[in-house]
């Protein structure tokens, strides 16, 4: 028995320390930070008031006079369109290449977005809405409509940002969503077929809730991706024009490293720490009672 | 066999105890291709070899503190921003130069952006002018336009460019991370606002609201609702486009003369009434943590003495901030730089010497400004918020 313990010791404390030093100190020290001033003193809640009641995360006038509207409110932009799109794409594009030849193939490109690095992403969302080399403009010059760099205007960085990078995760959904579509029996598709059920009710029927369980692992990564965004951002348009594409990661980077205001940052921080959290506990709960 | 394994042992030696000083600056391309035959210069005649990296100023910012906290530095002499300079010598992460360099031999106030209280924390080596707008004589003669002297004149010449056909619009827009756009918005400062005026932004003296800066906004405003500048492009790809006829003008700093096919093709001109002009010198440090604080003193110091400038300045694009560089060592566009700027204040650049969140700041509200200047006031009121305040 004492041998037992010994060699758990022996493997869990390294893991332990590890973790320990890499990963609770940081989040802790980061809490901390939060609370203290540029000279170390404890100060409440006084940074968060002044992160939140700024314009930079929360900008009330924006909602008259259009972007920019705050790193937050552009976060929550982010989820509540790219979400939908994604969700719906990648199951639509999982259904529709479940049968057909090369189906394989297609998902292979699709998922092709989700491999290249996000920086890489980011320089080619740019390109994409270019005035002169960009495939948007090119589309749209199709139906007389002029051409314009989407990127450099307040009030459609955000969206082009967003639209773009739907492109580039659409593929983790679909491939999630097509793995899933191999878990269902087919005899329920059998039995729902002899009873004369039809195709939209097959879907809406037995599809979507057997895809229930990926449906929430989807949902939770995209949105603890939303929630971190940065990169894309970054090379893109660096949070601009006036901060009108500006997202929380960015500005907490902003923060600590263009105004050296750690403080601030921890702050910035902590609030997408917690977000992420909120996200997350759904999955957790599900996967446990999945166990159960 | 024993001659043989001296000669081996005297080998590896020589091998180990060769110097390798890591130069990082923020030049690539045809601009790294001007730099290093000065460096090359030094391991000719110092036997000190240099491995050339390329950062740029805005990554360095955020790597350097990293760095330095742990006791590190990626190389053993760096260009960057006065500003950061000065920040970090005073925090003791940078070695003083005095006594490595003759600070007399620099022109007057050329080493004051990084200095502190007589501690001399970095060096000025040769520098850029940002004149005003060039564009290809060429292009000038075949439409029949003279560069203004009048800033009426300023504005018939751009409506007359617009209305050549194949023109996107009078004035092309350098984008990237943004400080094309600071660089035309300063010279306007500078132009109706005085030089002073300049200087006072730098140190807080100045609000951004104020008449002086109105001023200089307004007319900038005035030709941006008016489309005389283009939309903001990457600023290498808008030089193309410039040069092949797209575009007549283009802001730009003196290093454009080394960056176009036929600088003799090359005019410039000042905004009529300019009294000042950013001079940008490239300032370069010696981290405390090289390990050869001798030789990367050497360097710095014959990089930024008479021969390195001058080596510097024969490759064209650059201006000496050392004082006695023949101007027979100027290339001839260079020559018609140093023209301009006589007899007119030399500045610092406004974002360069702020530094901190100012200068992102800056650079994405005048991307705003250029997309939607009727929201002037809202760039305004940010800039304000984000300046020096004395």
């Amino acid at each position: 028995m004492r041998n037992r313990a010994k060699y758990v010791a022996f493997f869990v404390v390294p893991a332990f320390a590890l973790v320990g030093i890499f990963v609770v100190y940081p989040v802790a020290r980061t809490v901390v930070l939060s609370f203290l001033d540029s000279d170390g003193k404890f100060v409440g809640l006084e940074n968060y008031i002044r992160v939140l009641s700024s314009r930079e995360i929360i900008n009330l006038e924006g909602l008259s006079r259009g972007f920019p509207l705050g790193a937050l409110v552009h976060n929550l932009l982010w989820i509540a369109i790219h979400l939908p799109l994604t969700l719906a794409l990648g199951l639509v594009l999982a259904v529709l290449l479940r049968n057909v030849r090369g189906g394989a193939v297609i998902k292979s490109i699709i998922f092709l977005g989700m491999v290249m690095p996000m920086i890489v992403g980011g320089v080619m969302i740019n390109f994409m809405f270019d005035r002169n080399l960009g495939i948007f403009n090119a589309f749209l010059k199709i139906f007389g409509i002029p051409a314009k760099s989407w990127t450099a205007y307040p009030d459609t960085a955000l969206l082009a940002l967003i639209f773009g990078s739907v492109w580039l995760w659409v593929g983790f959904s679909t491939v999630l969503y097509s793995a899933g579509l191999e878990t269902i029996p087919k005899d329920l598709y059998e039995a729902a077929q002899l009873d004369g059920a039809s195709a939209l009710k097959i879907f809406t029927k037995i599809t979507i809730p057997m895809l229930r369980p990926i449906t929430i692992v989807v949902v939770t990564m995209t949105l603890l991706w939303e929630l971190k965004v940065f990169d894309i951002v970054y090379v893109a348009t660096m949070g601009g024009p006036g901060g009108a594409s500006n997202v929380l990661a960015l500005q907490m980077y902003t923060y600590a490293f263009r105004a050296m205001d750690f403080n601030r940052s921890a702050v910035v921080a902590v609030l997408l720490t917690m977000s992420t959290l909120l996200v997350s506990l759904p999955l957790l709960r599900t996967l446990r009672d999945d166990q159960s | 066999m024993s001659r043989l394994l001296v000669v081996a042992v005297l080998l590896l030696a020589t091998v180990l105890s060769a110097v390798t000083l890591t130069v990082i600056g923020p030049w690539a391309g045809p601009e790294m291709e001007k730099f290093m035959p000065v460096l090359q210069e030094f391991e000719k005649q110092t036997g000190i070899k240099i491995e050339y990296k390329i950062y740029r100023a805005e990554d360095l910012a955020n790597l350097l503190p990293a760095q330095f906290a742990a006791k590190k530095a990626p190389g053993d002499v760096i260009f960057m921003w006065a500003s950061f300079i000065r920040e970090y010598g005073q925090k003791g992460h940078i070695l003083t130069l005095n006594g490595v360099l003759d600070e007399t031999k620099f022109l007057p106030g050329a080493l004051d952006a990084v200095k502190v209280d007589d501690k001399l924390y970095g060096a000025a080596y040769t520098g850029k002018v940002k004149p005003g707008f060039w564009y290809r004589k060429s292009f000038f003669a075949k439409h029949g336009l003279t560069p203004p002297t009048t800033w009426d004149e300023f504005v018939e010449l751009l409506e007359k460019i617009k209305k050549i056909p194949g023109i996107k619009a009078p004035i092309a827009s350098g984008d990237g991370v943004g400080w094309p756009l600071s660089d035309v918005t300063e010279h306007f400062l500078i132009s109706f606002g005085g030089p002073e005026l300049q200087l006072d932004l730098i140190e807080g003296k100045v609000r951004w609201d104020s008449n002086l800066v109105m001023k200089g906004m307004n007319k900038l405003v005035s030709l941006l609702k008016n489309k005389y500048f283009g939309e903001p492009t990457e600023w290498t790809l808008v030089l193309k486009q410039w040069w092949n006829g797209d575009y007549a003008l283009y802001f730009m700093g003196s290093w454009i003369t080394g960056m176009v096919e036929d600088p003799n093709d090359l005019g410039v001109f000042a905004l009529p009434g300019a009294n000042g002009v950013v001079f940008g010198a490239d300032y370069a440090f010696v981290p405390k943590y090289t390990q050869y604080p001798e030789e990367a003193k050497k360097l710095i110091a014959w990089l930024c003495g008479p021969e390195g400038q001058a080596l510097q300045v024969k490759q064209g694009g650059h201006v000496a901030t050392a004082v006695g560089i023949d101007l027979s060592s100027y290339p001839p566009v260079d020559r018609e730089v140093a023209k301009i700027i006589q007899g007119v204040t030399a500045l610092p650049d406004l974002d360069d010497s702020i530094g901190g969140e100012f200068q992102p700041t800056f650079w994405d509200q005048l991307k705003l400004l250029w997309v939607a200047p009727d929201r002037l006031n809202d760039v305004i009121r940010t800039l304000q918020e984000k300046a020096p305040k004395k």
